[in-house]
């Protein structure tokens, strides 16, 4: 019997392949952090056919529709990621140096459980990036976190602006150089990497010109010259049709592309990791340049060495728009305390702690009219968190995604696959025989830490 | 190196020998001209097509070709009369998209260095589309009788490869040279999202922005070329580019491109291409579609749903009083329960692949089957467990044989019995779906193959199997697919081994090697960017080839598959 109760309960667990849902809700009497226009106490939030269509008091639910009671919670708008790599069935096309032709988008898996984990974490949008193997990866894609679906289309954020990965540094000249030697070998090899593509598209772009000039012209003979989708992509870069972001850590680097976008006309640059951005900081602000930090992570290999946690103060001080990011399915689910580190060094304010993981990360992407704050007329997208976000003891309790509750503390269940593995080999020790390497200072206080 | 260039020389004259004499052997005695061309099968139950029945009646063949079919038949004096009382005939079955008659290329390109990755030669990518099956075929390759001998009488057979192995054609499973096997030229342009190892376009990300690429040039290529044949004069004389021309015909819509998708992502990928490129399509190979039925509906795409299935456990009979029993036993850890939760959602993705069809069946989505990745020794008893599941035994037979025939334009020779089509008929003692059936004879173009009863090996427990040599392997990790060899050294119970692999270079030691009955498992570990990474792969072993998975702890799990290299 008990066999069959389960079963049913897995049954209800079904998937759900639909268009992007879009939910109304209202959040009642929370304490509304909305970033771009300070905090406002016992405030209710209306969600209505996701979107933010009321911020005030007393506001009341539509008929039939879902209320939070959020007395005594925070709600903050959706966590942001602007470097992570979770949902992604292919990271790197690392056979070659230059990409720029393959999108992350075709390998889009909205089936990863990872997901579901940074839901967990308030994150309601991450941008899937292609890995740093190449001076030119391939492009990106910005996803919404809709979980429960098959349907890779479901979890795409429509209208968000194009991206492409670059690198910089030892990725691309281990790979190109050290793996294959071939270009590039040195910085220096990026570099011309760089600007040999762009110079190409240039060429590109000009012969078809020429070709579209002159095709309908009378006794017309020429050749259209060969479409090369890598090249159609720079050539969109070059247009300003997509966003570059960059892996970099070397402050000379960081500048070099600063230099070489400045010599192709290209003004949307936002620069990863960027451990050294705090060298070049008011280079960076006066190019218009971004920067997605770590909040402490570096000495990882040799040319991160050299890395401070106060780098997102310090580029936040010399007005660069600074976000933090996660890079790793694990420290998505806790972006909330990576922000809250940049006020320990560098004592940043609430709200500019918090516009690391909202706002600021929006604009990188291009997405800040939509998200990123909570503002009338903006996505649905909340993260209610119990005690303040950035504090050490917040836990989060709900997180909405275009006005859907995509996670629910209360109804957190453990296994959250969407498909499970018909071939795999169940084996439960693999999860249970941690004690041996596991730090047993705290074995016997569990329960000081249930809520 | 030189010096033993002769040995080896030797060795490979003396092994083309040796199979040539016993291909020879083999086909004189499958050339034995029958004395006639007409059959008569009498007394059977005909079931002409799904749901056409006949108790009791007679079918006349004559030259390869139905003549007559009803409760009686005329006898024609010189005909050879089949006694077929009690027994069951069928239309012969089609095999939406196979690798049938088309043997399996060692391990190709495998040590061929590129110089730049990035820009490999065609051929070494996997970019062949202008291959042609019908040069690949071999009429004595083993999956020709061994599909037979389960029924199947013609098939969409396409090449072994990656992105774009070649054109399919639709080939009959008897004959003696290529051309005795082909009905039907080109078919198809047989496509995968499988990379190359190693090189461009290694991960689904690069093979799918090729696919774009290659598709626009062709197309614009093609229109060039139009222009060029209206007026050549002073216009630059087009490229030749066999790769380019495959497309012509599959961007005028006269050839399909046959897609191998099995996951759910794969088929949506294959949506994408087809919803931007514009081309027929052709859903092979389909694995998980049980969420996307609606989007397959309106793609409007031929499907054929694999007969590779995960294993089903054979229900077992509960006993009545099997709650009180359950009482009594010890009470259950919390990694019991995690256990049984973890294998009832197994159980339940399991049961998802079974009732497949039939929920294809029950929402109108006509479909066949198609077998690249099925062993014909599970096939027979895959399809029982379908009917098993709530596919109806005429949905079977209609995904079996009419279904096939219409998806593949074949209608009019194949898929029914009925006078004129193409005299292709399995005869089973049983209704075929019956588990305890058997294959009696399978007529191909009207060539009768009687099938002799295989007394079944009782099997106890299971031998080891000797998995000492050298084994190449290919895998599929989200960075892409990897190759490289195992040597495994030393006997049962006292095995070591190394790994190579196309990821690090590195040469690594194997640990546990164990193997319990065909099942091998082993670990390794490998550096990658100074962290350690644990890697357990087990795998099942049949004759010189295995198959099963590598696990990369948080990283998940990665099928893997491999071939054992002959000795050198």
């Amino acid at each position: 019997m008990k066999k069959y109760t389960i079963g049913f309960l897995l049954f209800l667990f079904a998937v759900a392949v639909n268009a992007q849902q879009k939910g109304t809700i209202l959040v009642k009497n929370g304490t509304v952090l909305t970033i771009t226009n300070g905090t406002l106490e016992n405030t209710d939030v209306l969600i209505k056919d996701g979107v933010i269509s009321k911020i005030g008091k007393g506001l009341s639910a539509p008929k039939g529709s879902k209320t939070i009671d959020a007395s005594g919670m925070f709600v903050m708008p959706g966590i942001i990621d602007a470097h992570s790599h979770i949902a992604l069935d292919a990271v790197n096309e690392a056979t070659s140096p230059v990409t720029a032709e393959v999108w992350t988008g075709d390998a889009l898996n909205p089936m990863d459980v990872s997901i579901y984990r940074a839901l967990a974490g308030g994150v309601t949008i991450s941008h899937a990036m292609h890995g740093s193997a190449n001076a030119i990866g391939g492009q990106c894609e910005t996803i919404k976190h809709r979980y429960g679906t098959v349907d890779p289309d479901v979890i795409r954020m429509q209208g968000a602006p194009r991206t492409i990965k670059f690198a910089l540094g030892e990725n691309p000249t281990r790979v190109h150089g050290g793996g294959n030697r071939i270009l590039p070998r040195t910085r220096m090899g990026v570099e011309a990497v760089f600007r040999n593509s762009f110079s190409e598209a240039q060429e590109y772009m000009k012969a078809w010109e020429v070709y579209k000039a002159n095709k309908d012209k009378k006794g017309f003979k020429g050749v259209a010259p060969e479409y090369d989708l890598r090249l159609e992509t720079l050539a969109d870069i070059l247009r300003g049709e997509i966003i570059i972001h960059c892996h970099s850590y070397r402050a000379d680097e960081i500048y070099m592309l600063m230099q070489v976008c400045r010599d192709f006309g290209i003004k949307r640059l936002v620069f990863q990791h960027v451990n050294e951005g705090f060298k070049v900081a008011p280079e960076l602000a006066e190019f218009g340049a971004m920067a997605s930090v770590f909040s402490d992570w570096w000495a990882y290999k040799f040319e991160v060495y050299y890395s401070t946690a106060y780098n997102a103060a310090i580029l936040t001080e010399n007005g660069v728009v600074t976000s933090i990011n996660s890079d790793s399915g694990e420290l998505i689910r806790h972006l909330y305390h990576e922000a809250g580190k940049t006020q320990k060094y560098g004592g940043l304010s609430d709200d500019q702690a918090l516009a690391m993981i909202t706002i600021n990360p929006a604009k990188q992407l291009g997405i800040e009219k939509r998200v990123g704050s909570i503002e009338e007329g903006k996505d649905g997208d909340i993260a209610i968190f119990k005690n303040h976000p950035l504090s050490i003891y917040t836990i989060p309790m709900y997180t909405i995604v275009d006005g859907v509750v995509e996670f629910d503390r209360q109804t957190d269940e453990d296994d959250m696959r969407i498909y499970a593995d018909a071939r795999e080999t169940i084996d439960v020790t693999l999860h249970s025989t941690v004690s041996h390497s596991e730090d047993r200072c705290m074995q016997n206080t569990e329960f000081l830490f249930r809520d | 190196m030189k010096e033993q260039m002769p040995v080896y020389l030797r060795l490979t004259v003396l092994m083309l020998l040796m199979v040539t004499a016993t291909f020879t052997a083999y086909s004189q005695n499958e050339e034995l001209a029958p004395v006639s061309r007409a059959y008569v099968i009498r007394n059977a139950n005909i079931i002409q097509a799904p749901g056409r029945k006949i108790d009791k009646g007679a079918i006349l063949i004559r030259n390869g070709i139905i003549q007559s079919v009803g409760n009686t038949v005329n006898i024609p004096a010189d005909a050879i009369i089949i006694e077929a009382d009690s027994l069951y005939v069928y239309a012969g079955f089609i095999d939406g998209l196979s690798n049938t008659g088309v043997p399996k290329p060692k391990d190709e390109n495998q040590d061929k260095k590129v110089k730049d990755p990035g820009n490999p030669p065609n051929n070494i990518a996997g970019i062949e589309p202008h291959r042609d099956v019908r040069n690949l075929l071999d009429p004595a390759d083993k999956s020709i009788p061994d599909m037979r001998a389960i029924g199947f009488t013609a098939a969409h057979t396409v090449p072994h490869g990656r992105m774009l192995p070649g054109q399919g054609a639709i080939i009959l499973l008897a004959g003696n040279s290529p051309d005795e096997l082909v009905y039907k030229g080109p078919v198809s342009m047989f496509s995968q999202l499988h990379g190359a190892a190693g090189i461009y376009p290694n991960t689904v990300m690069g093979v799918m922005a090729k696919y774009r690429e290659l598709y626009r040039q062709a197309d614009q290529a093609k229109s060039y070329q139009k222009r060029y044949i209206q007026d050549a004069s002073g216009m630059e004389r087009p490229k030749s580019d066999r790769v380019l021309e495959a497309f012509y015909p599959v961007i005028d819509r006269s050839m399909p491109v046959a897609f191998k998708a099995e996951k759910v992502l794969d088929i949506q990928r294959v949506f994408s291409l087809k919803n931007e490129l514009g081309f027929n399509l052709i859903l092979g190979e389909v694995k998980e579609g049980w969420d996307i039925t609606d989007k397959i509906k309106t793609s409007g795409a031929k499907v054929f749903l694999s007969l590779d299935l995960p294993e089903l456990k054979e229900e077992k009979k509960a006993k009545a009083d099997s709650g009180k029993v359950e009482e009594k036993e010890k009470r259950k850890t919390e990694v019991d329960l995690e256990r049984e939760r973890l294998e009832l959602r197994k159980e339940e993705m399991i049961r998802k692949f079974y009732t497949q069809p039939a929920l294809f069946a029950s929402e109108g989505i006509i479909h066949g089957f198609s077998t690249l990745e099925a062993k014909s020794k599970d096939i027979k008893n895959h399809l029982s467990k379908l009917v098993e599941n709530g596919l109806s035994e005429d949905a079977a037979l209609a995904a079996l044989t009419t279904s096939p025939a219409q998806l593949l334009g074949l209608s009019a020779t194949m898929g029914s019995i009925d006078n004129g089509k193409l005299a292709n008929l399995v005869i089973s003692d049983k209704p075929y779906f019956n588990k305890e059936s058997k294959v009696k004879y399978v007529f191909v173009d009207g060539r009768k193959f009687e099938l002799e009863d295989k007394p079944k090996k009782k099997h106890s427990d299971e031998e080891d199997v000797e998995v000492s040599g050298t084994w190449s392997y290919t895998t599929e990790t989200p960075q892409g697919a990897g190759t490289g060899n195992i040597v495994i050294t030393g006997e049962p119970g006292n095995y070591s081994g190394t790994i190579t692999g196309s990821f690090s270079g590195d040469e690594n030691v194997l640990t546990n090697i164990t193997v319990d009955g065909k099942e091998l498992s082993f670990s390794f570990s490998m550096n990658v960017g100074g962290d350690t990474l644990n890697i357990d792969v087990s795998v099942t072993v049949d004759g010189n080839t295995f198959e099963g998975s590598m696990t990369a702890g948080v990283h998940g799990s990665f099928p893997i598959e491999g071939e054992r290299l002959p000795n050198k």
